[in-house]
């Protein structure tokens, strides 16, 4: 899905926007009571050295959370993502931005990343085409997708399907 | 040997097109050559000095007749009729055209082959034993969690983009034979008090730059729970592990910096946290049917000795040179394990033309053997022979070149291709190797030495496992002239060491003399039927430094 | 600074090549273009990122060449390999053409 646009990003000392913003995890540690006293929806954007754990048991009250990524590299992010999802059950929009290739957009996808800021705007269906290039995955991740181990077990199961 | 199923099959067509895709994005100028080089890299294909190199997955080492004869083919077609088996198992054609990668990787996918992983921040490919299901010593086939290991960490979704490269390789016995001491992951299968299997797990061993010998993280790991555990391992290491500078980002360096204790620690909680949410178990009837293809072959009920074999060695000395060195003890009587050797005097080690790869695919299947294993020594291995058959294999590998009796002896030697085709190297290293050879080659002196591993790496990468050599060499550019560094005492085995520099280097005139002065230094020295390598570790370097330096 | 001759591979065939002004993205260095030190770096930046961006070639960059009467000799053993081929298969590389 195409990024929410709603959300502003402002650096660490520029006042807030109106609506729902998206801060560094440093200013959220030092602003936190009035970021979420603002009635609005929050964001947190986290650096690649940045845990989301550092975040703590604040992270349910985050609609939206950016992992930038500095270069493609670096594959921390895909790390973040999943920690998210399964150890701190976080139910809000994951967002990757920074430098990530087309290439990429599937990975993150698994990890479960809802949203892309691309370097290069890429169609939804130029990303549903990367997406699908191989059509299945061996090894089980947070996107709960069948594997084809599970598909194996489907067929031994009812070997006509 | 494993046998792929409609989904891997159709996993690695779909692999190769979509590369496809990618190539021609590329061409097309979609795709700058920094974006491009990654997805190139994941698809094994560098950039050398001469051409594009394709470097060829051989899972664990193993082949079947009709992959080996694939693999001569395409090394005819594609690429100037020859390969070089790697220390990893692989094999690399340096001659390679970007437009027909696409194509070659569909004639691989056809045999059931592929190039993903063997290059890029990824999980490599997985080694093993290359005596796996031979030897006698062995207490679980290594490559059933190698293959386990190889799906599961295929395109992983989380893991694909690592602070740098990682490999795996799994012993199956006490004995190791796949040097996994110096892995980013070394793991041995064992048995614990009350019989059971599990795995004794190690991590954060490497050769290279700065080499290390792993560290235990994992006693026993329950078979049920290795995914699991290596899992751990690898989510510490892409979270931790540094990326700002590209030397100090393997996983050898993380244990180094933190510690051991800390790294188990971390290991244990973060495993910990992945079995109480109950995921990432591979499914016993997915494992039942990957271990069924590692199920050894039917084996014929035959005399442990054979009358043929017995006069053959008796009247060809040549042969009896060969029982002596490339043949070893099969856990069946009646059968045997043959060293193939791709070490001939004078010639590139680890080469083999396609000629000798169709040569071997026809032995192979003449002889009736279903696999041929990849050595991470750079030779081949035929892990079933009946006995019998040997003399006639012998005298047939002779006539390919392919019969050198030097197994294990001072010139079987490992040697990366280095600077006559590697962009990273900074010195060559196969004139190096068959020099040495040469000065080597009379056989009996070779017996007289004994064991004498040799490696030669032609740059710091360490490619050619000089850490481990008992003699191993490390090429280096000293002021635009390549420069040989000597390293004694090493050794990629159960009795895994890092050798140590002796001094300074030698050039190109004087690498091989000082060689023989080592080796002279340890005849002189040596006690009972002492390897050199043993001679080292009981007088240490000083009287090989005097030897070579004091003048 | 020494001469310095302008080197690439090619994108699609991996081939090593070198630049001559009058010829192009040449396959053997004596036929390329021996640079003063003066000018290479322009040459570099103009002609071998236009090499680059137009996808005949990757990688392009300088070396240093000693000028023998005639012969023109790299300084690195590394661009004497590239140049001829591995010096361990004499009958592979543009040294065997």
């Amino acid at each position: 899905m195409p990024a929410d646009r709603a959300f502003l990003a402002v650096a660490d000392n520029d006042p807030l926007p109106e609506g729902p913003a998206i801060v560094s995890l440093a200013r959220f540690q030092k602003e936190r009571d009035e970021l979420l006293a603002r009635g609005e929806k929050l964001g947190l954007r986290l650096e690649a050295s940045e845990s989301p754990e550092l975040i703590g048991a604040d992270v349910h009250k985050i609609a939206l959370i950016v992992l930038n990524v500095p270069y493609f590299r670096d594959g921390r992010a895909y790390s973040w993502a999943r920690l998210l999802r399964t150890r701190l059950h976080y139910k809000g929009e994951i967002r990757v931005t920074g430098h990530v290739l087309r290439d990429q957009v599937a990975f993150f996808t698994r990890v479960g990343v809802d949203s892309f800021e691309l370097p290069r705007p890429a169609s939804e269906s130029d990303l549903e085409a990367a997406r699908s290039e191989i059509s299945h995955v061996y090894q089980p991740s947070v996107d709960g997708r069948e594997t084809i181990w599970d598909l194996r077990a489907r067929q031994r199961k009812s070997p006509a399907s | 040997m494993y046998r792929y199923d409609e989904f891997d099959a159709q996993f690695v067509r779909e692999r190769a097109e979509q590369f496809r895709g990618q190539v021609a994005r590329r061409l097309a100028g979609e795709l700058t050559e920094d974006e491009f080089k990654p997805l190139r890299l994941m698809n094994g294909l560098y950039l050398q000095l001469h051409a594009y190199m394709l470097r060829i997955a051989i899972p664990y080492g193993t082949l079947s007749s009709g992959q080996l004869r694939k693999l001569g083919y395409i090394a005819r077609k594609y690429d100037r009729g020859y390969g070089h088996f790697t220390t990893r198992q692989n094999l690399q054609l340096h001659w390679s055209q970007l437009p027909d990668v696409p194509d070659m990787l569909l004639e691989l996918a056809e045999v059931e082959m592929h190039c993903l992983q063997t290059s890029g921040n990824c999980v490599r490919n997985i080694t093993a034993d290359h005596f796996a299901a031979a030897g006698s010593d062995e207490i679980e086939d290594p490559r059933i969690l190698s293959e386990v290991l190889r799906q599961w960490s295929t395109l992983h979704p989380e893991f694909s983009f690592l602070p740098r490269k990682f490999k795996i390789a799994v012993s199956g016995s006490a004995a190791d034979r796949a040097a996994i001491m110096v892995h980013d992951i070394g793991i041995q299968i064992v048995r614990n008090d009350e019989g059971e299997i599990g795995y004794r797990v190690y991590t954060g061993g490497g050769l290279g730059r700065t080499p290390f010998i792993g560290h235990e993280v994992g006693r026993f790991v329950a078979k049920t729970d290795i995914l699991a555990f290596i899992e751990a391992i690898m989510r510490v290491y892409n979270e931790s592990g540094r990326r700002d500078n590209i030397h100090k980002a393997r996983i050898k360096i993380l244990v180094h910096q933190i510690g051991p204790e800390e790294m188990r620690r971390r290991v244990e909680r973060e495993f910990a946290e992945i079995k109480a949410s109950g995921t990432l178990q591979l499914p016993e009837a997915e494992l039942q049917r990957i271990a069924a293809y590692f199920a050894p072959p039917t084996f014929e009920d035959l005399p442990d000795t054979s009358a043929q074999l017995d006069q053959a060695k008796k009247s060809d000395p040549a042969f009896a040179n060969w029982l002596r060195t490339n043949v070893d003890a099969h856990k069946v009587p009646g059968y045997a394990i043959a060293t193939i050797s791709l070490k001939a005097i004078g010639e590139t080690p680890g080469d083999c033309s396609s000629e000798q790869m169709e040569a071997l695919a026809d032995l192979m299947d003449e002889f009736g053997q279903p696999e041929i294993r990849v050595t991470h020594e750079q030779n081949l291995v035929l892990p079933h022979m009946r006995k019998r058959d040997l003399y006639a294999l012998f005298q047939k590998l002779d006539a390919l070149g392919l019969a050198t009796a030097n197994h294990g002896l001072a010139t079987d030697i490992i040697a990366c291709p280095g600077l006559d085709y590697c962009d990273l190297a900074n010195a060559r290293s196969i004139n190096i190797a068959k020099e040495i050879a040469r000065r080597f080659a009379d056989l009996e002196r070779q017996h007289d030495l004994g064991e004498l591993k040799i490696k030669i790496s032609g740059c710091i990468n360490a490619c050619g496992h000089h850490h481990v050599g008992h003699i191993g060499i490390l090429g280096v550019d000293r002021k635009g002239v390549e420069n040989y560094q000597i390293l004694l005492g090493g050794s990629g085995a159960e009795d895994a060491s890092l050798g140590e520099i002796l001094g300074p280097g030698f050039d190109s005139e004087g690498i091989a003399d000082a060689v023989e002065n080592v080796v002279a230094t340890y005849t002189k020295l040596r006690h009972g039927g002492e390897r050199l390598l043993d001679t080292y570790r009981r007088v240490g370097a000083a009287p090989f430094k005097e030897r070579l330096y004091a003048r | 600074m020494m001469p310095q001759v302008l080197t690439a591979n090619r994108l699609s065939v991996g081939e090593v090549v070198y630049w001559n002004a009058a010829r192009g993205w040449v396959a053997y260095m004596h036929d390329a273009e021996i640079l003063p030190d003066d000018k290479a770096e322009a040459v570099l930046k103009d002609i071998g990122a236009r090499g680059v961006q137009e996808r005949q070639v990757v990688n392009p960059y300088l070396f240093d060449v000693r000028v023998d009467g005639s012969t023109v000799v790299p300084v690195k053993t590394r661009e004497a390999i590239r140049a001829a081929g591995p010096s361990a298969r004499r009958d592979l590389g543009k040294q065997a053409d």
